[in-house]
C-alpha cells in the first residue's frame, strides 16, 4: 500500500482501474473560504440593494430586490459549484473544490440539495452546525456535504517541471566501491524516500535554510557511512547520494 | 529503479495535461473541439498508469500526490454529465412537466408530510378546543397579548397596515425569504434524521391547529380564515412539500435497503431539487400574496372574496401538481 493510501480521504476508482484519492479539506480552510464568499456575496447584495433603488419603480422595487437577494444568496454557490468545476472564489483562494463523492464535478441538483441544507449548517449563528458536524466527520464534511454525498477537497499542486531530482553526475567522487557497499547496508527504504523529498524541494527553500540543511543531512551521513576523505560540500554530497541511491540497482538497498 | 528518469521522461506530458485541463475547465464545451479532446483522453489514460507505475515504485508523497492530483483532475473532466440544453426550454419543461410528474411520483411522501402536518393540527385545535388555556401554552407568546376578539376588532377599525404597494413589496418579500429559509430547515431536518423533520412539520401544524382554535373559540373563526387563507392556501403546502422533499431524501440516505447509499442518493436527487424548487417558488407567490392582499381587512376586500381567492388558489395549486392532463401520460411514470 503506498503511503498517500493510508491517509485519510475517500478512495475512487476510476474506469481505467487507478485508485485516485480525494484529500479532504480541514475546517480553517473551509472557513476562510467561505469567508470570502460571504464577504462577496454581502458586497452583491448592497450592489443590488442600491441599483433596485435607482432603477426600479419603489412598488416592486421590495420584491425584485428579496428575489435577488435571494438568487444571490442561494445561487451564487450554486453557480460557482457548477459553472466554476465546484470553486466559489473563496475556494479558489484556498485551493479548495467542491466535488461529488465519486470524484466526478456535481451534478445541478446536487449542488443545489448541498446548498439548500446551508439553512440548517449555517445555524443557530457563524456555521456553527456546520463546523461541529465537520470536526466530528471523517471527511470533514457538513451536514450538506453528506445529504448530497459530495466532499470539499483540496487542490494539489501542479506537477513541477523543472525540478529535477538528484540527477546522475558526469563525475560522481562517492562512486567508490568502499561506499556503494555501505550505501547499500546502512541506508533504508525509508532514508531512500527521505532524501528524494530533501532534494525535489531543495529549490524551494530560502538558500540559508537550503544550506544548513544540506549540511545537517551531510555531516550525518558522512558519520554514518564513514565518509571522511572527500571533500564535497553538503548538497553535492546529498546530491551524489541521491543519485546513487536512485541512479544504480546495485546500491539500491534490499527490499 | 530510476526515479529520476520516470520522472523527466513523463513530466512534459504532465505538464500538458495540467496546461489543457487549466484551459478547458474555463471554455464552453463547444469551445473545447474534437483534437483537444482526444489529447485530453490520451494524456489522462497516461497519466493513469503513470500512476499506477509511480505506486509501484515509490512512496515518495510529494510525486503521488500531484500524479493523483492531476489524475483526479482529468477523471473529474472526463466523466462529467453535460447540459446542452437551452435554459429556456429546460425551464419550461421543468414547470410544463418535470415538477408535477415528480409530484405524482413522490405521492407517499408528500402523503407522509401531509400527515404528519394535519395530525398536528388536529392535535392543536383538540388541545384548545379541550381547554382554552392550551393555546397559550402551545403557541409563541406574541399570540396570546390580547384576545382573538380584540385583535380583530383593532385591526378592523384602524388604518388599513399596507397602505402602500411600496410597504407591501417590502414586506412580502420579507415573508418569502423567511419562509424559503424554514423551508428548507424543515428539508434539512428531514434529510438527515427523517424523525426530526417529521416532528418540525407536526409541531408547525400544531401551532396552526391551536392559533385556528383560539380564534374559533372567539368566534372570529370567518377572520381567521380571511386572513390566512389567501396566502396560507399556497405556504402550508409549500412547507409540507419541502418537508417531503427532505423525506424522500432522508430515505435514500438512511432506509436505502440493498441500495448503496451513493447510489439512492444520485437517484433521489432529480426529484428532490425539482420539489424544492417548486417549494421555493410557491413561497415567493404566497410571500406576495401575504404582503398585500393577506392584510386587507373587510373594508377594502369582503371576507368571501378573500376566501374564495384562498380555494382558487389552493385548488389551481392541487391541480397542477396532482391533476393528470391530457398529454402529460406519456410522461408520467
Amino acid at each position: 500500500m503506498s503511503a498517500i493510501g493510508e491517509r485519510r480521504g475517500r478512495v475512487v476508482v476510476t474506469p481505467e482501474h487507478v485508485e485516485v484519492v480525494l484529500d479532504p479539506a480541514g475546517l480553517g480552510h473551509r472557513f476562510l473560504a467561505l469567508f470570502v464568499d460571504l464577504l462577496v456575496v454581502l458586497s452583491l447584495s448592497v450592489l443590488v440593494a442600491q441599483a433596485s433603488l435607482l432603477f426600479l419603480p419603489l412598488g416592486i422595487a421590495g420584491i425584485v430586490r428579496g428575489v435577488a437577494f435571494l438568487l444571490v444568496g442561494w445561487g451564487y454557490h450554486v453557480y460557482f459549484e457548477i459553472a466554476h468545476q465546484g470553486q466559489s472564489l473563496g475556494k479558489r483562494t484556498f485551493k479548495l473544490r467542491v466535488v461529488d463523492g465519486r470524484g466526478l464535478p456535481l451534478a445541478l441538483e446536487q449542488s443545489f440539495v448541498r446548498n439548500a441544507v446551508r439553512a440548517l449548517d449555517a445555524l443557530p449563528f457563524g456555521y456553527a452546525v456546520g463546523a461541529l458536524a465537520c470536526l466530528f466527520d471523517r471527511e470533514r464534511r457538513r451536514l450538506g456535504d453528506v445529504v448530497a454525498d459530495t466532499l470539499v477537497v483540496r487542490e494539489q499542486r501542479s506537477i513541477p517541471t523543472d525540478r529535477r531530482l538528484a540527477r546522475e553526475r558526469a563525475f560522481n567522487s562517492l562512486r567508490v566501491p568502499r561506499i556503494l557497499r555501505a550505501i547499500r547496508y546502512q541506508v533504508g527504504l525509508e532514508e531512500r524516500e527521505f532524501l528524494a523529498a530533501l532534494c525535489l524541494r531543495a529549490e524551494a527553500l530560502d538558500a540559508g535554510a537550503r544550506f544548513d540543511l544540506m549540511e545537517e543531512v551531510a555531516t550525518h551521513y558522512r558519520r554514518k557511512l564513514d565518509v571522511r576523505d572527500i571533500p564535497l560540500g553538503g548538497e553535492a554530497f546529498v546530491r551524489g547520494l541521491a543519485s546513487i541511491l536512485f541512479a544504480d540497482r546495485a546500491a539500491a538497498p534490499h527490499r | 529503479m530510476d526515479l529520476e528518469r520516470f520522472i523527466r521522461e513523463r513530466r512534459g506530458r504532465w505538464a500538458r495535461l495540467d496546461a489543457l485541463l487549466a484551459d478547458v475547465e474555463r471554455l464552453p464545451d463547444k469551445a473545447i473541439g474534437v483534437e483537444r479532446l482526444d489529447e485530453i483522453v490520451r494524456l489522462y489514460r497516461q497519466a493513469c498508469s503513470d500512476l499506477s507505475e509511480a505506486r509501484s515504485l515509490t512512496a515518495n508523497a510529494e510525486l503521488l500526490e500531484r500524479l493523483n492530483g492531476l489524475a483526479g483532475r482529468g477523471y473529474r473532466f472526463i466523466y462529467r454529465r453535460s447540459y446542452g440544453r437551452r435554459w429556456l426550454d429546460a425551464a419550461r419543461e421543468f414547470l410544463d412537466h418535470d415538477v408535477p410528474a415528480t409530484f405524482r411520483q413522490e405521492r407517499h411522501a408528500v402523503l407522509v408530510a401531509a400527515g404528519a402536518f394535519a395530525l398536528g393540527a388536529l392535535v392543536g385545535l383538540g388541545a384548545v378546543l379541550l381547554d382554552a388555556r392550551n393555546g397559550e401554552r402551545l403557541t409563541p407568546a406574541e399570540f396570546s397579548s390580547e384576545s382573538p376578539r380584540a385583535r380583530v376588532e383593532r385591526i378592523e377599525r384602524g388604518e388599513e397596515r399596507i397602505d402602500s404597494v411600496e410597504k407591501a413589496s417590502e414586506f412580502g418579500a420579507y415573508l418569502f425569504s423567511h419562509n424559503i429559509q424554514v423551508a428548507f430547515l424543515t428539508f434539512s431536518l428531514a434529510a438527515l434524521t427523517i424523525v426530526g423533520g417529521v416532528w418540525l412539520l407536526f409541531y408547525n401544524g400544531a401551532i396552526l391547529g391551536a392559533v385556528a382554535g383560539m380564534y374559533f373559540l372567539d368566534g372570529v373563526h370567518v377572520f381567521f380564515l380571511a386572513w390566512v387563507g389567501p396566502h396560507g392556501a399556497l405556504e402550508l403546502p409549500a412547507i409540507i412539500f419541502g418537508g417531503a422533499a427532505g423525506l424522500r431524501l432522508g430515505q435514500a440516505l438512511l432506509l436505502h435497503g440493498e441500495v448503496a447509499t451513493a447510489t439512492a442518493l444520485r437517484r433521489a436527487f432529480p426529484a428532490v431539487w425539482r420539489m424544492l424548487i417548486a417549494t421555493a417558488l410557491i413561497l415567493i407567490v404566497a410571500g406576495i400574496v401575504e404582503g398585500s392582499f393577506s392584510q386587507f381587512s373587510a373594508k377594502t376586500v369582503p371576507y368571501p372574496v378573500k376566501i374564495g381567492v384562498a380555494a382558487v388558489l389552493a385548488l389551481g395549486l392541487a391541480a397542477y401538481l396532482f391533476a393528470r392532463r391530457p398529454g402529460a401520460s406519456r410522461h408520467a411514470s
